[in-house]
């Protein structure tokens, strides 16, 4: 966990510098300073740009925007025109003066070889700081080379500007022919002699990872500018940071060259920019207020976004990877012993782990897998809330009990050659899926058997290993013992788990196998546009995606793209089974995959299918276009009707298929004879909060046996409760001529400790 | 089902009261009064206070 924690935040380039920032010798923050030009804060856009490059009107005079190469809009319609939005931020700021700090003087004298730009950046610096600095000059002018290159009027008056508040000693006409007289006077010198200047022996080259100013071998003595070949701007850059190296040198003792500038490594997403044009300044030269704001939104504030762009966990939760992975860090490993800080477990459990942004991701950083893990890691520490999953793992526990699942041979007794696999929703949905799908398959091979019951994704989702493997390996043994069969499933997130933790069963998807077959399908779409909503599971499925796509054309229907298909696949919530942990989160991000696209959706996962009826938006399986079932769309089954409906289809696919196999009056649905009557509000209720009819009627039952209830006079109702699994459910009755009439059931997660 | 009205228990006939009633969840212990039989100690809990503060404290404690 600590590794994939540290390579996450190794790899995540959410912190990587914009393209400009990295070409730009000072570095700025034009993100920032973009920032406050959108909104017109031209003082505080200054200040920000001044306090970056020490001479602000000097900079931008000379600045030669290397940014331009490297800005990406420069490659859609034309890169942002940054030198022009510095003289706007230097033209409309109310104050261009230095501030004036009153801090008390330092300890430290530091001399300064050349009044050249770079040697003037490190004294400006050192001397707001408060320490003593000299500068010796062996001309009689400061400025040094941008006498040849600037209008002197401009560059003298900046210099002037940004020393008015600072005091500093000026040598001019004071040629330094050795350092030894400035070591033994002063604590650190800087060099910046200028293009062909004297280095006084000193090496001017910089190592491999060394930037510059270079740490020289005598200490104390740092060196840079256009000595060592800088341009200009590199020299004024140059100068800024040698004054940390010898702040650095001065509190530490350590010769430390500055920072090499490693370039970003930066990624954008895809359809980041969009097409703008160029804000020309209508003077021809200079920005007025508005252009300036006009050019300064054309930026995009370069970020590498992918994942919270296409991620509903990491949008609605608005956290970047490596926030995720430090919040799951502190929850799996909390600082303190009583677990305080626990901060992610929703987090952890919201996730669908649909591998999205790993797709997404230009490191292929998938936070899924990640996550997955935090929740396997919280599941073995016993930290992980049981009520975010016991309902789906109860759910499970009863597919895969003998009320529902079930694996039978070919009905031809002919040698099993493949096993249709539908898995444990497939049939809830619809239980024709199952029984059509499986008719379909014995007449292209009878040589066909049937296996129903759960591939064991919940436990998977619920962080629960030992109970995944509890699942998988029947499951692996059913099919061993079958002759190693190809296995045709109807589930995407069955094949995805079959092929990551069942390799060496041959798996295809039941879609694959109708698209091949060749048979028409009895609708006609006539050419009714529909949109194919690719499950997540499907992602790397491309023949599969393929599959269903040719089956709708074939059966006339147009298909509209959508914008996460294919590859880029998005989760429709269900996956995880994050709606216990996360309901507002969950309904949300159904609510925007339904609104996606404007056309029905054809989906080929029945719980997207069921996600999509719940939220409202028009559906249908592919296997509903395929044998003519649900007309334009069917409604949402209950969680009641979910559980009944498999019984019933394991109970009419035996009398049907192996009548040998019927085990009359084992294990019913209900074990009881008597009949509970549910008015329809309180079993939409019941519904809504995952409250099922049998468990309410084994409440009222373990109520009247034991005798442990309360009267209301006022109703004649009798209320009682109990245990279901961890969860506490409460029922008001009363007794009918059938059985009981159930007129509310609520639960509680809270368990009575009864003295 | 509201908490004034007067409850009857089911087993002893007598109203239920308030009384102090432990409760557990995600290994968290803690004491509050619900109504209970002042003689076999059944309880009861309305809904508006499973739904409200008892969901409330759940819901603080998942986060804890």
């Amino acid at each position: 966990m600590e590794k994939r924690i540290r390579d996450i935040k190794d790899r995540c380039l959410e912190k990587e510098d914009p393209f400009c920032a990295s070409a730009c010798p000072f570095r700025l923050d034009v993100r920032e300073f973009i920032g406050r030009m959108q909104r017109g804060a031209f003082s505080s856009a200054f200040r920000l740009f001044s306090n970056t490059v020490g001479f602000p009107a000097i900079v931008a005079a000379l600045c030669d925007q290397p940014c331009r190469n490297v800005c990406p809009r420069g490659r859609m319609d034309a890169p942002i025109s940054l030198n022009l939005l510095e003289k706007a931020a230097l033209a409309y700021a109310a104050n261009t003066g230095p501030n004036s700090y009153n801090l008390p003087p330092k300890q430290g004298r530091i001399a300064v070889i050349g009044a050249g730009i770079s040697g003037l950046a490190c004294a400006l610096r050192l001397a707001s700081k408060k320490y003593a600095v000299d500068v010796y000059e062996r001309s009689g002018r400061v400025g040094g080379a941008l006498w040849d290159v600037l209008d002197s009027a401009v560059f003298l008056e900046d210099i002037r500007l940004q020393f008015s508040n600072e005091e500093y000693g000026l040598f001019l006409d004071h040629p330094v022919s050795g350092l030894d007289p400035l070591l033994e006077k002063y604590d650190g010198v800087y060099i910046a002699t200028g293009s062909g200047g004297d280095s006084f022996g000193l090496g001017r080259e910089a190592g491999p990872d060394e930037g510059i100013p270079l740490a020289t071998n005598l200490p104390g003595v740092f060196l840079g500018g256009s000595l060592t070949g800088a341009t200009l701007m590199e020299a004024l850059s140059q100068g800024l940071k040698a004054s940390l190296c010898i702040e650095d040198f001065l509190k530490t003792g350590e010769m430390r060259s500055a920072k090499k500038n490693n370039p970003t490594r930066m990624r954008l997403a895809p359809g980041a920019i969009v097409f703008t044009h160029a804000v020309l300044p209508a003077s021809g030269e200079q920005y007025s207020k508005e252009e300036a704001a006009a050019e300064a939104s054309r930026c995009i504030r370069c970020r590498c976004d992918a994942c919270i762009r296409h991620c509903g966990l990491m949008s609605y939760f608005k956290k970047f990877p490596g926030r995720i992975a430090e919040e799951v860090q502190i929850t799996v490993t909390p600082g303190t012993l009583d677990g305080d800080g626990t901060v992610a477990t929703r987090l952890i459990a919201t996730c669908s782990q649909c591998g999205l942004c790993g797709e997404v991701c230009p490191e292929n950083i998938d936070m899924g897998d990640f996550l997955r893990a935090g929740h396997q890691a919280m599941h073995e520490k016993g930290a992980m809330p049981w009520a975010f999953h016991e309902f789906w793992l109860r759910d499970m526990a009863f597919a895969n009990s003998s009320r529902a699942s079930f694996s039978a041979p070919p009905p031809s007794g002919e040698k099993c050659t493949s096993v249709f696999f539908p898995g444990c929703q497939l049939g809830a949905s619809d239980p024709r899926y199952v029984s059509e799908s499986f008719r379909f398959l014995l007449g292209l091979e009878p040589g066909t058997g049937l296996t129903i019951g759960c591939c064991g994704a919940p436990a998977l989702w619920a962080g629960d290993m030992a109970l995944f493997r509890k699942v998988c390996e029947p499951l692996l043994e059913n099919w061993r013992q079958a002759g190693c069969p190809r296995m045709i499933l109807a589930c995407p997130t069955c094949l995805e788990m079959f092929s990551r933790y069942l390799p060496e069963i041959d798996c295809v998807l039941l879609y694959d196998v109708l698209a091949g077959a060749g048979r028409p399908s009895p609708e006609r779409g006539d050419g009714t546009v529909v949109s194919v909503f690719d499950p997540c599971a499907a992602r790397n499925r491309e023949t599969s995606q393929q599959a269903v796509r040719s089956l709708l054309r074939e059966a006339g229907f147009s298909l509209a793209a959508l914008p996460y298909e294919g590859k880029i696949a998005q989760c429709c919530s269900y996956g995880g089974q994050i709606n216990i942990a996360a309901p507002k989160y969950s309904r949300w991000l159904a609510e925007k995959r339904s609104n996606d696209g404007e056309h029905p959706y054809i989906v080929y996962c029945s719980n997207c299918r069921d996600v999509f009826l719940q939220a409202g938006k028009p559906v249908r399986h592919i296997l509903d276009v395929f044998f003519g079932l649900n007309g334009e769309s069917a409604g949402a089954p209950t969680f009641d009707e979910r559980r009944k409906r498999r019984e019933k289809l394991k109970e009419d696919l035996v009398r049907k298929y192996w009548p040998e196999l019927e085990e009359p009056g084992k294990e019913g649905a209900m074990d009881s004879r008597n009949v509970l009557t549910i008015p329809p509000d309180v079993r939409e209720k019941m519904n809504g909060d995952r409250l099922l009819e049998e468990d309410a009627l084994a409440v009222i039952e373990q109520c009247e046996a034991s005798g442990c209830r309360v009267l209301d006079p006022a109703t004649g109702h009798c209320l009682g409760y109990g245990e279901i699994g961890y969860m506490t459910q409460w029922v008001e009755y009363a007794l009918s001529s059938e059985g009981y009439v159930l007129f509310n059931t609520y639960a509680h997660r809270m368990k009575i400790e009864l003295e | 089902m509201e908490e004034k009205t007067k409850l009857m228990c089911g087993k002893c006939g007598v109203e239920m009261v308030p009384a102090p009633t432990q409760f557990s969840y995600l290994g968290h212990v803690f004491r509050t009064e619900v109504l209970r039989c002042p003689s076999c100690g059944q309880v009861f809990i309305p809904e508006s206070l499973a739904r409200g503060r008892m969901a409330e404290v759940e819901t603080i404690l998942e986060d804890k």
